[in-house]
């Protein structure tokens, strides 16, 4: 059976009063059953700071993505759930409320009457129902100013009997004499139209308004009743956090239905440890008459002196209140489970679509870059040559530069970013998304590619119901392509220039050894030493000393000439170490591209988003066993009163 | 009251009880054959109606009449059905025993025991009827034990138990039922309890006064008396005789609350050894029982004679209760806001709903796709080679030279990289055709989106999609087929032709100067817009809409409409010169850009939205379906013959 949260008319009964105001009034626990050992609650039946941390952590994630409507329905359960854990924890040594309830006829205001030693509440045959308002009774020293039940017309009535000294007692109107659909079954077919007396009649209403201020259930059941769907219903909505004693009445005209009625509990998702068995019209009587109460009705008012009352009293509360927080985080857990596959396929899809765009990205840059290898081999030689001074051939090295700085340089593109970080610049700002969606062509990644894997995206978002504003839409606005667009442009430019740089580095000091520079300066020197002495030797010994004419300038011409073709072959023999293996450099670039994340700027909603969403999937789960782990460290303490199980299904 | 049916008469008419069925009234036939046109096509409309997003009329109680009651018995033998109702644990089963005389089904003193229902049929009625029929919605089963009304059957598969009288005491036409409870956790039950509460003639209704005012009684008894079902009370379970005076005041709470008017009211006391040992004993309260006739009914104790109460259920006018509670169902079926006819305004009003769907879809998904402009000499080169044969020799020489020329020089331009070749330039044009193709189905499904957002049925029907759609197969569909798209197909060759063809019939003189003139004109980028065509010509641009050929194209898109506006432009625009040139043109481009951007209009429609166009365009039209207005009429027909 699907286990509804309190009902919205329950939650728009009056809120309890500030503690503080209360305390001084609220009725302890007797002082004989509390003494003493009151506090003595060993920490392995609760353990209060563990407790605080997994309400602390309950209230972050319930509250933690507001903009989720998943997460949003968790948190507004959370909110009606959060007050009545507070309030169990202020209000340990109160007196436990114990609402009466079940089908009509069933003896409810009958048993009430029996506990409180006299008639307080009408009952009886007469008409169906009996009870239309709900009947307090309390011990005569007890102010009950703090029950929030104004709005009900409860009527309070004080009693001396033992057997409601310790406790509160409410005769609650029945569930099932009111026509239409519980809260938690709207939607069905309703009732025939028509003035009728049922038309008036709010006991399911009242019901509703009532057993938020109960602790405790008593549930009351006759061989007739204990199958009724409605009743069924109103348990179900206000079991979780709520221990009950279970009671079937009638006794004596009724066949014994303990054991069917505890299989059909048990299918229901209760924990039920005793049924009681009473007759009370016999018990009213003899109560009445100050006679020896009945055994089954005995059992039951030791039953409430035992698990209800004093110590027993705190400890049904901590139960109850870890009942509520395992309960809640069981059926948060519920409804969350079909949307862990959802978001795994976002976070798939994430994947794959970023894959897709960096390939995308990556098959241009290469391209890009393979087709700018005249730029590409300037970068490497301008790097080295800029290195080396000193020396003729570095002298020859710096000519040759200059004399090519002359020339146009032969750029790669109209300015994208590969040309300009490729220029040896850095890239510029995009100033509209016009623009962006042009510098970023370049690179690979058209609009419409990003669209593509945007639209794919908001499909699988919308399947893990997310959608604005967690994620954005398909096509990106004028304000979002500028900045997520300049973020990519940015970073590319970057990752780029910080890229080719370490490339540049290392191929120069490949060859930027003294050894090779030496060898080279030596080779050149030589030719050039060897024209110095021929042309020395041609004035000094020739011309001076043999008198021979002087050899004219063709034989300078010819030396030039050599020594620029020696220059050049040199200075090729060691830029072809350098250029060699340019590809295989662009291929290491691309290498490191997924780890760079330049395509996360585009995705960065759906990214965060799926993040998000999977952490409280993941938190969900995690406090799911944190409170089971706390309940098993409670261990089953609450004697003979039943419990509706955890909602871990 | 149905047409010429006979007045009713206080008294227990000569044909009953049991004996041959009692005269048919005239028009009988006539109205029996209505009802069973309606039930047929109420039923041909129904998966039409769920289609529209009407709520199922299956749980609803003039459905639950029309097919429950009124089919099964207009055109049968009239047996007289009587069921024993009542909430869970309140002696059902042992008052069903005690009537029938013998233990038919299992009496426990657990509650909601009792599954499926048990009927007992007289001698030799199983050989007659066909028990499927008469108790639509459960798969009869022939009785073994007392224990099989407990095994009941899982959901969906409802048993209905049934036995024959061994005894032979049970009235030829009478057939007894137990049913399963009306208020217990198992709502399966109070499913099974409608049901035969739908098929029967007469409830007996077991009351407690625990039980009598609860809600889930008092709807269930409620819903009998507004059809019409003879009810006779019996309180079980009293404390008698001390509450024998109580009884009156429950019986007014009930049946101020249900609207019954008691055929009789019986007491039963609370006696569990009796109960134990099957025997109930049942006390008649004469003096509060609105249709119990004084005599027929024994007053006192009639535990001894346990069947007594079974034999005044044979005394009773059968043909009288049968046309009363026929009569109710029929009211029921005719209520002008909860009837068939109430059904049936919802079913309109959801249609007219998808008509305003329909039309929103065809104003808001329309998408426009800027293809970049067509490589002219593509449809140039089919231009020529059509002209080619029709050219002279010295023009065509000319022209070889001038192509050989020109072709050297393209083939230097190449080579120093200052033009593409030819195949670049497809691939460029195919790369960015693509994009463009791609970016028209992301803003179509922004669209589908906005639409779903505004209309709720449209939400309905394609929100699945595009929530649950894999869109990454949308766009790799999309690209399959456009790289399976030949630049220049066979069809679109085949178009050219056939235009130039007519062009050159109608205009034989123009066709003169193409030959001596023709230049090449440059087209600008042609704007194609691809709609949901449910608005028919609206979205299909003028010039698009006047190519012969095109529309063959937009046909074959089904319900996908792919319009081509193209303009010509450019320095050599023969339509300059020779206005009747340029619609030749146009629309020569605008029918190879309608044939790029088909592929568009194929994914959305084979992938993308499968056959739900069809389904909103089936939905958008129900209302105007001649089944609807043979309801209409049938009903009305009904209606004017009850009134």
């Amino acid at each position: 059976m699907a286990h509804s949260p309190p009902s919205p008319s329950a939650s728009s009964a009056p809120a309890p009063k500030p503690s503080s105001s209360l305390n001084p009034s609220l009725p302890q626990a007797p002082s004989s059953a509390a003494s003493g050992a009151a506090d003595d609650l060993s920490p392995a039946l609760f353990d209060d700071s563990r407790f605080d941390e997994l309400v602390l952590r309950l209230s972050r994630w319930s509250g933690a993505l507001p903009d989720w409507p998943p997460a949003r329905r968790t948190s507004a359960e959370w909110e009606q759930i959060a007050p009545r854990l507070e309030r169990a924890r202020r209000e340990l040594s109160r007196v436990l409320v114990v609402g009466v309830i079940g089908g009509t006829g069933t003896g409810k205001s009958t048993l009430v009457n029996a506990l409180a030693g006299r008639d307080v509440s009408p009952a009886g045959d007469v008409a169906r129902p009996t009870t239309t308002t709900p009947v307090v009774v309390v011990a005569r020293d007890v102010d009950c100013a703090w029950l929030p039940l104004e709005a009900t017309g409860a009527r309070v009535v004080r009693s001396d009997s033992p057997a409601v000294a310790n406790i509160v007692l409410v005769d609650c109107p029945d569930p099932d004499t009111q026509s239409g659909q519980p809260a938690a079954e709207q939607g069905a077919s309703g009732s025939p139209s028509g003035s009728r007396a049922s038309d008036t009649n709010r006991n399911r209403d009242l019901l509703e308004a009532v057993l938020p201020a109960c602790d405790v259930l008593l549930l009351l059941a006759t061989a007739q009743k204990y199958r009724s769907w409605s009743v069924a219903q109103e348990v179900a909505a206000f079991a979780p956090g709520r221990p009950l004693l279970f009671v079937q009445s009638h006794a004596s005209r009724d066949p014994d239905i303990r054991d069917d009625w505890r299989r059909e509990l048990e299918a229901q998702g209760f924990l039920v440890p005793r049924i009681y068995r009473v007759d009370g019209l016999e018990a009213a009587r003899r109560a009445q008459a100050g006679l020896e109460p009945e055994p089954g009705f005995a059992e039951l008012v030791r039953a409430i002196d035992e698990e209800l009352v004093g110590r027993a009293a705190r400890r049904v509360r901590r139960t109850g209140a870890l009942d509520l927080a395992e309960w809640f985080v069981g059926q948060s857990r519920q409804q969350l489970a079909g949307l862990r596959e959802p978001v795994e396929a976002l976070a798939a899809g994430l994947r794959q679509e970023r894959l897709r765009l960096e390939g995308l990205l990556a098959k241009a840059v290469e391209e890009r870059l393979r087709a700018s290898r005249p730029a590409w081999q300037r970068m490497i030689t301008d790097e080295l040559v800029d290195r080396w001074h000193g020396g003729p051939f570095a002298m020859f090295l710096h000519t040759l530069s200059a004399i090519g700085a002359f020339w146009p340089r032969l750029r790669a593109g109209r300015g994208g970013v590969i040309s300009q970080v490729l220029a040896g610049g850095a890239a510029a700002p995009v100033t509209s998304a016009h623009a962006a969606w042009q510098s970023v062509e370049e690179i690979g990644l058209g609009e419409a590619d990003v669209e593509q894997s945007r639209s794919i995206l908001v499909g699988l978002a919308a399947r893990a119901r997310l959608g604005e504003p967690l994620v954005g839409r398909a096509r990106l606005s004028e304000s979002q392509v500028q900045t997520t667009v300049g973020t990519l442009l940015e970073r590319t430019g970057s990752w780029l220039v910080a890229g080719i740089d370490r490339l540049v580095v290392d191929r120069r000091s490949r060859v930027d050894a003294p050894v090779v520079r030496m060898v080279c300066e030596s080779l050149f020197s030589g030719l050039l030493v060897a024209v110095l002495v021929r042309a020395g030797w041609n004035f000094f010994h020739g011309h001076l000393w043999l008198g021979k004419p002087v050899e004219g300038l063709g034989f300078l011409e010819e030396a030039l000439v050599w020594l620029i073709l020696w220059g050049l072959l040199l200075r090729w023999l060691v830029f072809a170490r350098l250029r060699r293996g340019i590809d295989r450099d662009i291929q290491s670039l691309l290498a490191r591209l997924p780890q760079a994340g330049l395509v996360d700027p585009l995705l960065a909603d759906f990214a965060s988003a799926a993040e998000k969403t999977a952490n409280f999937l993941d938190e969900g789960e995690r406090l799911a066993a944190a409170a089971a782990g706390l309940a098993a460290a409670t261990g089953e303490i609450t004697g003979n009163l039943g419990r509706l199980r955890g909602g871990s299904p | 009251m149905s047409p010429g049916l006979p007045p009713v008469s206080p008294t227990p008419t000569s044909a009953a009880p049991g004996g041959a069925p009692a005269t048919l009234p005239t028009g009988y036939q006539a109205w029996a054959a209505n009802v069973g046109e309606l039930c047929g096509l109420i039923e041909a409309l129904r998966p039409l109606g769920a289609a529209l997003g009407v709520p199922d009329p299956t749980g609803t109680e003039w459905y639950g009449q029309l097919f429950g009651k009124l089919r099964p018995q207009v055109t049968r033998e009239a047996v007289l059905v009587a069921a024993v109702c009542g909430g869970t644990n309140t002696g059902k089963s042992l008052l069903t025993n005690v009537l029938v005389g013998s233990p038919i089904t299992q009496s426990v003193p657990e509650a909601a025991r009792t599954r499926c229902p048990v009927a007992s049929l007289p001698r030799g009625m199983a050989g007659r009827i066909d028990i499927a029929s008469l108790f639509p919605g459960f798969t009869p089963h022939e009785w073994t034990g007392t224990e099989d009304s407990l095994g009941g059957g899982a959901e969906g598969d409802d048993l209905l138990v049934w036995r024959e009288d061994p005894g032979g005491r049970q009235p030829p036409r009478l057939i007894l039922l137990d049913t399963p409870d009306v208020d217990g956790t198992l709502r399966e039950n109070w499913h099974r309890a409608e049901l035969v509460r739908n098929a029967c003639d007469v409830l007996i209704a077991v009351l407690t006064q625990q039980k009598y005012n609860d809600a889930a009684v008092r709807d269930f008894f409620a819903a009998a008396a507004a059809a019409r079902k003879s009810v006779i009370v019996v309180f079980n379970m009293v404390d008698w005789p001390r509450q024998r005076e109580r009884i009156g005041g429950w019986l007014r709470t009930f049946t101020a609350e249900t609207g019954i008017e008691p055929l009789a009211v019986y007491a039963a006391p609370h006696d569990f050894t009796r109960a134990e040992a099957g025997e109930l004993a049942l006390f008649a309260l004469p003096e509060l029982a609105s249709g119990m006739t004084p005599g027929l009914i024994p007053a006192g104790p009639i535990a001894e004679a346990q069947v007594d109460l079974a034999a005044t259920l044979a005394g009773f006018d059968f043909d009288r209760i049968k046309l009363r509670a026929m009569d109710g169902a029929f009211r029921v079926v005719l209520d002008s806001r909860s009837g068939a006819g109430g059904w049936l305004d919802a079913f309109e009003s959801s249609a007219q709903q998808w008509q305003e769907a329909k039309r929103l879809l065809a104003d808001e998904a329309r998408v426009r796709v800027d293809l970049p402009a067509a490589p002219r000499e593509l449809v140039w080169n089919e231009i020529w080679n059509w002209l080619e044969p029709r050219r002279s020799t010295l023009d065509l020489t000319v022209s070889w030279a001038y192509r050989k020329a020109g072709g050297g020089v393209r083939w230097v331009a190449r080579k120093v990289g200052l033009v593409r070749t030819e195949e670049e330039r497809r691939e460029d044009f195919s790369a960015v055709e693509l994009k463009a193709l791609k970016q028209a189905l992301g803003d179509f499904i922004e669209r589908l989106d906005g639409a779903c957002r505004r209309s709720e049925r449209l939400a309905d029907m394609l929100g699945g999609v595009l929530v649950g759609g894999d869109r990454a197969a949308w766009y790799a569909d999309l690209e399959r087929r456009h790289a399976a798209l030949p630049i220049v197909s066979e069809h679109y060759q085949e178009f050219v032709r056939g235009e130039l063809d007519r062009f050159s019939r109608e205009n034989p003189e123009m066709v003169r100067w193409i030959l001596t003139g023709l230049n090449v004109g440059a087209v600008a980028r042609p704007a194609i817009t691809v709609g949901l065509g449910l608005a028919g010509a609206a979205v299909v641009p003028a010039a698009a809409a006047s190519a012969g050929g095109l529309s063959v194209l937009i046909h074959h898109a089904g319900d996908v409409v792919v319009g081509t506006a193209a303009t010509l432009a450019g320095e050599g625009a023969l339509g300059l010169t020779m206005a009747g040139l340029k619609p030749l043109i146009e629309r020569l481009f605008a029918g190879w850009s309608a044939e790029r951007s088909q592929v568009l209009a194929e994914t959305l429609h084979d992938v993308v939205l499968g056959g739900r166009l069809d389904e909103i365009d089936r939905l958008a039209t129900a209302a105007a379906r001649p089944e609807v207005a043979q309801v209409r009429r049938l009903l009305f027909e009904c209606g004017r013959e009850f009134t």
